[in-house]
């Protein structure tokens, strides 16, 4: 995997954190278990840091698709999209590299050979 | 939020997934203690990415609640199966207890970003639920066995 998908997956790990916390019922649910959770504007400070890391191209189709999707790159299991669950065709694989960030072409999510 | 019985939530720990004995003294060392020990068991795909996401959800707030106790807990892309980790150390640590007080016993929840967060809240409320009980507290900062760990999270009387 290249070093821009890592940092692509870490900065989805991040989002997923932030929108976590930002999600009211979630963050009402942890505050009621004991968490304190004031350190929001550090999580979006590491966020900036990813995301300066990461390729222009790769960051804007990321972003694009995490406005309708929470996870937006995965890892391809079996022959299936795990996002939408559509099986991808035989052409997928012959085409793709282990290295290369593929697109599902039913729900256009990012995916990777892990 | 629905309560969980004790079976189901007994069925998420598993014996390969307990640390007795932790060596790490440190924050950041226990948490690659934990994480390197998942992955031995091969319940996630790379290390990095979940110490990362632990280190960053530490950064948020600290996950040691106090009275000993601490549940580092997340989300990520490289988690395959909502996992649970128990952990102790028997001399404890420093965790940044919300109480300043020596961490002794880790429940690490960790759930994969696509599926099982309702899961994991719910896990985490349960566990959280059964540490208010003093004598069972007790038990689990003296707990060397998974035997006794089972015992002690299914025992009602405790």
């Amino acid at each position: 995997m290249r070093d821009e998908h890592r940092l692509l997956i870490a900065l989805q790990d991040l989002d997923i954190m932030i929108k976590e916390v930002k999600d009211k019922a979630t963050s009402k649910e942890l505050q009621s278990l004991g968490f304190k959770l004031t350190g929001l504007s550090e999580l979006q400070e590491a966020r900036e840091k990813l995301a300066k890391k990461t390729p222009k191209g790769l960051l804007q189709r990321y972003e694009k698709l995490t406005e309708h999707f929470t996870v937006a790159i995965l890892p391809v299991t079996g022959n299936l999209c795990l996002g939408c669950f559509v099986k991808l065709p035989t052409s997928f694989f012959s085409a793709v590299s282990r290295n290369e960030l593929q697109t599902c072409e039913n729900c256009g999510r990012l995916l990777y050979i892990p | 939020m629905k309560s969980m019985e004790a079976s189901k939530l007994i069925s998420f720990f598993e014996e390969d997934l307990c640390i007795f004995h932790l060596r790490s003294r440190k924050k950041m060392s226990v948490l690659t203690e934990i994480v390197h020990h998942l992955a031995v068991n091969n319940k996630i795909s790379d290390e990095h990415f979940i110490i990362e996401m632990l280190k960053n959800r530490e950064s948020l707030g600290s996950t040691g609640l106090g009275n000993g106790v601490a549940f580092p807990h997340g989300r990520s892309l490289a988690i395959k199966e909502l996992s649970v980790l128990f952990a102790r150390s028997a001399s404890g640590l420093d965790f940044d207890a919300l109480d300043g007080k020596p961490t002794k016993i880790f429940f690490l929840i960790l759930a994969p970003s696509d599926k099982g967060s309702e899961t994991y809240l719910a896990i985490l409320s349960e566990l959280i639920g059964l540490i208010q009980k003093p004598a069972k507290l007790k038990n689990l900062f003296e707990v060397t066995d998974y035997q006794a760990l089972v015992k002690i999270l299914e025992d009602k009387d405790l």
